[in-house]
């Protein structure tokens, strides 16, 4: 025979039940504490800014078949202004104060050999320690010069290389 | 219903209404942090600018010459594989038919693979 007493202390019980069971699930699943930068979104805006950035400077101007900045900034090994033209591009912001983002840049180049190698080609000054959460941004340009730098005549003609550039903000 | 006090019925629903509804906001806070997580990873993984500028480059390096001593399109092209392959780890094939008298537009045929994201191409001068 069933009893029908007691019937607001089951209930009780059955929701007592079901909150301790969420609690455990919101206990267990706050161990992995996110933060924005677990989210990658920030890591997704550097990436964006910073290809961005070199494809600009890897245009010629006004769209003419000339050199690009980056071409001759690349055969010319010219750290300097590849700093400033950088640097200048990605830490600007509405307002007067600038970001701070850093970078370490490399070419990466095949060699008479065949065989691929990075030299560094500029850096913001900032030291890369591995600590800095890092993104990794490239682009082609195609220069006439044969890296490492040769001055026989068979070693020149034009080459492709890849200018990598690492950058974090700090 | 014998012995069953059914006073504050209303209260105690109230109570368990709110406990609730405590519960599942609190799941809705938990899941705001990751906002947008999928959408940058997404945007992260999948290699457009690598595509984009790595067309770009084979389209340019096309018009190259190819005699004298240098053999620049074909230097170019092959630095291209090669620092596709080291650096990009994406295997990059190109073909290119020069214009003919019958057809006067250059075909290059452009292939990226990274493992996880295929693009194929035939480009045409117009």
């Amino acid at each position: 025979m069933v009893n029908t007493e007691g019937q607001l202390y089951t209930i009780e019980g059955i929701a007592a039940g079901l909150i301790m069971l969420m609690t455990a699930y919101i206990v267990v699943n706050s161990t992995s504490v996110y933060t924005l930068g677990d989210t990658h979104i920030s890591d997704m805006q550097l990436e964006v800014l910073g290809s961005d950035a070199l494809n600009l400077m890897n245009t010629a101007p006004n769209s003419t078949l000339g050199r690009s900045p980056l071409q001759t900034i690349v055969e010319t090994d010219d750290a300097e202004t590849f700093r400033s033209m950088f640097l200048t591009l990605v830490n600007n912001r509405a307002g007067s104060d600038r970001d701070h983002i850093q970078f370490v840049a490399n070419v990466t180049y095949v060699d008479v050999g065949g065989s691929v190698r990075s030299t560094v080609l500029s850096d913001s000054l900032r030291p890369f320690v591995s600590g800095e959460h890092a993104v990794r941004v490239s682009d082609w340009v195609i220069v006439e010069k044969r890296f490492p730098d040769c001055s026989a005549q068979s070693c020149s003609g034009k080459h492709a290389v890849l200018v990598e550039v690492l950058l974090w903000r700090d | 219903m014998a012995g069953l006090n059914d006073d504050a019925q209303w209260i105690v629903l109230m109570g368990f209404v709110v406990s609730f509804s405590l519960f599942f906001i609190a799941i809705v806070l938990n899941q705001s942090t990751v906002i947008g997580q999928t959408t940058a990873e997404a945007v992260l993984e999948f290699p457009k600018n690598d595509i984009r500028d790595v067309r770009d480059v084979i389209i340019r390096s096309e018009f190259l010459d190819d005699d004298g001593i240098f053999f620049n399109k074909s230097n170019v092209q092959k630095d291209i594989r090669t620092l596709s392959l080291s650096r990009q780890n994406s295997v990059v094939n190109i073909s290119s038919t020069p214009p003919t008298a019958e057809n006067p537009y250059t075909t290059v045929d452009i292939h990226y693979n990274n493992g996880v994201t295929i693009y194929n191409e035939i480009w045409r001068s117009k």
